[in-house]
């Protein structure tokens, strides 16, 4: 079987490569691709003029909620949501229910991901970096290790004692693993649902203080310079945060950050009447934080994008503000925002919006993915992405059982078009019949 | 839309102004005891998720002026204790078929929650740290009766600002009326952001209230000092406890008004509480009426649908009540 991506701009960050050209894929792998290719023996023809061809899409922070939270999402409906959203690696979150902190765990995880119903895409897990993510004592990481997770975390619950974090990262850099770290003082957030400032205060909300985001945000990026821990810092939303990172980076700290496009999209005002779409964790903060962040982005300190997929179940969510749980669900439309609010507003070139949606994450976790190079995917891993289709995003058809989405409604420009993991794992309705053609 | 009262921040002047009008109205004739509007086919809901005695009186009573039939819930009896979500039991209300609600919930917001799956009108008796819109009307009916006007007024409100839902109604009623309006507290009681807040910010008691007309006392929760946020209560009585002494630097004619209940003692002393200054018994009374006044204000907009309006047994259609005049001069004399 030999399939052939037909005269699209291909992306490859990982080769620094921008050129308009051909791909093809034969029997699960990436064989070739550039300006001339062997074009003999096609099985089947994408043309994908107009589009761009990149490494699969690499999401660093999603949540499948699964064991224990299937109402919100399965393992099964988040890699579909995946493979449409052009993912074709994503990471999961161990803030399952229990949580991911054993190694049995880890193998349902893995043999679920890889069943016929799921979406095809590859799952790397995340283990808990404490038992029960309490916080109290480690987890058997080499054993998890072994089992397969690519990083530890606690997630939601982030480890409050530095003497504890520094063990963490202690045993954390022996077994060669990377922590993602959530950064958040809890005593400064207690009871607290959104940005501290003029709209809490307006709507009579505890406000989280950006301090309580910088104050972790530098301690463990202290942690990380002097025990040389990797260190994953997961969605930063301060412009506080990301000159941090930037030192920390500059001193030598093996640190890296991701963001997620609620926090490049939306200020505290999103929150408007209280609408429970727009809570998340770290907060929605201002229109200063996003110019920095822009400029983060643009300068490297912010390596990557995350959906940080978080579905949660309409009635958790249709409950007073202060009680609804954080964050939205991602995977389907974190192309399509960060093409609008990014690449299309000159944040991001084509080549950099890539790197940060596969190239880096899969660079920073160890995995292999975000590259077109032949032979160093475990099978072809490519996304065709069409930057100039216009859509309305709409929460009612997508794949995730959630529907918590604030982009609905929203007209974005670029879709993701068709997904391969080893074969096509997903193809959009708007990619034109006229298009794919099947040599007899 | 249903016409809702979920806060003074939404109100337009006209609005506000509608509305002390008719409460002033109200008052006039249940004093002199001439006949009031009668809503009597309509059912309010009064779902009072945290505990309340005088505003829930004060919508009760107000309620019997109007003739309207009161159906009582409160936290400890309803089925959210056993676990119903908020919108649960605001659709359940709807479909028991009651003509609007009253409520009180701890949770800043919650009312525009139930505001939009209730489907009729729906009051706000207090949410959360959020608004407490009837309060404000109130005091805002005090103060002109005695001072004829709220223009050009100076109203210094004094205390835990940050927590408070009084506090933000009051200060969107009195700066839309064109007053000059102050908040006084310590920093740690006083929103860090108070941008969208429409104030001017005194850390100090003397400047805060200096030349004030009106000074509205907090009332100072005693859990304060367990989150850290007080050293003492005898310290902050001593920084800003509104007395004898320091009401010497507001204005000589200030009013020194009250939500209750009082902490005496600690907010204000006896003198400032019940001397000539006080008008916190006229603030208590004067709340019947503006609760008359919105209650009739919701419940005869002519923006309100029969209620459910999903209804689709036919027979049952209800009839469109004949349209109430928008004033209270319009109720039939006896």
């Amino acid at each position: 079987m030999r399939t052939l991506l037909k005269n699209g701009r291909i992306l490859d960050p990982s080769q620094d490569l921008d050129i308009v050209g051909h791909l093809i894929i034969e029997d699960s792998q990436v064989v070739e691709f550039g300006e001339e290719v062997d074009l003999s023996e096609i099985d089947e023809v994408y043309d994908c003029t107009g589009m761009w061809i990149t490494p699969g899409l690499v999401d660093p922070h999603v949540h499948l909620r699964e064991p224990g939270q299937q109402h919100k999402e399965t393992i099964v409906s988040g890699t579909q949501a995946a493979a449409a959203g052009g993912f074709s690696t994503i990471c999961c979150m161990p803030n399952t229910d229990p949580p991911l902190d054993n190694p049995a765990l880890v193998d349902f995880i893995l043999d679920k991901s890889a069943s016929p119903e799921a979406g095809g895409v590859f799952v790397a897990p995340v283990g808990a970096l404490t038992v029960n993510m309490a916080g109290e004592r480690l987890t058997d990481l080499s054993a998890l290790k072994r089992a397969g997770i690519i990083a530890a975390s606690d997630e939601g619950f982030p480890i409050q004692n530095s003497a504890m974090m520094q063990q963490a990262m202690e045993f954390c850099v022996q077994l060669d693993l990377p922590i993602m770290a959530h950064c958040e003082d809890l005593s400064l957030t207690e009871d607290a649902s959104m940005n501290e400032g003029a709209v809490s205060a307006m709507l009579g909300l505890k406000g989280m203080p950006r301090s309580a985001e910088e104050i972790m945000v530098m301690r463990n990026c202290l942690l990380s310079l002097h025990t040389n821990c990797q260190l994953h810092i997961m969605r930063v939303s301060t412009w506080g945060a990301v000159e941090m990172i930037r030192q920390a980076k500059y001193l030598g700290a093996p640190v890296t950050c991701e963001i997620c496009p609620m926090h490049f999209t939306f200020t505290e005002e999103a929150v408007g009447e209280f609408d429970t779409l727009f809570k998340i964790t770290p907060p929605l903060r201002t229109q200063l934080d996003i110019d920095m962040i822009y400029q983060g982005l643009n300068d490297g300190t912010i390596d990557c994008i995350s959906s940080d997929h978080s579905p949660h179940a309409s009635h958790e969510v249709e409950v007073p503000f202060e009680e609804a749980p954080f964050g939205h669900s991602g995977l389907e439309s974190t192309v399509g925002v960060t093409l609008t609010m990014l690449t299309h507003r000159g944040v991001l070139s084509p080549l950099e919006t890539i790197r940060k949606l596969s190239t880096k994450p899969a660079e920073i976790l160890r995995l292999e993915a975000g590259t077109l190079r032949p032979g160093e995917t475990p099978v072809a891993q490519v996304t065709v992405i069409d930057p100039e289709c216009e859509w309305v995003f709409d929460r009612h058809k997508t794949f995730s059982k959630s529907k918590n989405s604030p982009f609905h409604g929203m007209t974005l420009k670029g879709k993701a078009m068709l997904t391969f993991c080893g074969s096509e794992i997903y193809r959009d309705a708007l990619f034109s019949d006229d298009r794919y053609t099947i040599n007899e | 839309m249903p016409r809702n009262l979920l806060g003074i921040r939404h109100l337009a002047q006209d609005d506000i102004n509608e509305l002390i009008s008719l409460a002033a109205d109200f008052k006039l004739r249940i004093i002199e005891g001439k006949a009031v509007p009668e809503l009597s086919k309509e059912v309010v809901g009064m779902l009072f998720f945290e505990n309340s005695t005088r505003t829930r009186v004060s919508f009760e009573q107000a309620a019997h002026y109007l003739r309207m039939k009161t159906a009582n819930f409160s936290a400890g009896s309803s089925s959210m204790s056993k676990g119903e979500t908020l919108k649960d039991t605001i659709l359940t209300l709807r479909y028991e078929r009651l003509n609007g609600l009253v409520m009180r919930h701890r949770m800043s917001g919650s009312t525009a929650l139930a505001a939009r799956y209730f489907g009729g009108p729906v009051l706000n008796a207090g949410d959360g740290q959020h608004e407490h819109p009837t309060q404000a009307l109130g005091d805002a009916l005090t103060v002109l009766e005695r001072k004829g006007q709220i223009k050009d007024l100076t109203v210094a409100i004094v205390g835990d600002v940050e927590h408070s839902r009084v506090a933000r109604s009051n200060a969107w009623l009195f700066s839309k009326l064109g007053a000059e309006v102050r908040f006084v507290g310590p920093r740690t009681l006083i929103p860090a952001h108070p941008q969208l807040l429409p104030g001017e910010v005194y850390h100090d008691l003397r400047n805060g209230i200096e030349g004030a007309d009106v000074i509205i006392c907090l009332r100072l929760q005693k859990e304060r000092m367990a989150q850290g946020l007080l050293s003492s209560i005898s310290e902050y009585a001593s920084m800003y406890q509104v007395n004898r002494e320091t009401l010497r630097w507001a204005n000589r004619e200030c009013l020194v008004m009250h939500p209750g209940p009082l902490n005496r003692g600690i907010e204000v002393d006896d003198v400032a509480a019940d001397g000539d200054h006080s008008v916190i018994t006229t603030q208590i009374e004067n709340g019947i009426f503006v609760r008359m006044a919105s209650l009739y204000w919701v419940f005869t907009s002519e923006a309100k649908p029969s209620s459910p309006p999903e209804l689709k047994v036919k027979t049952a259609k209800a009839k469109t009540p004949a349209k109430a005049k928008r004033t209270a001069a319009g109720a039939k004399k006896k």
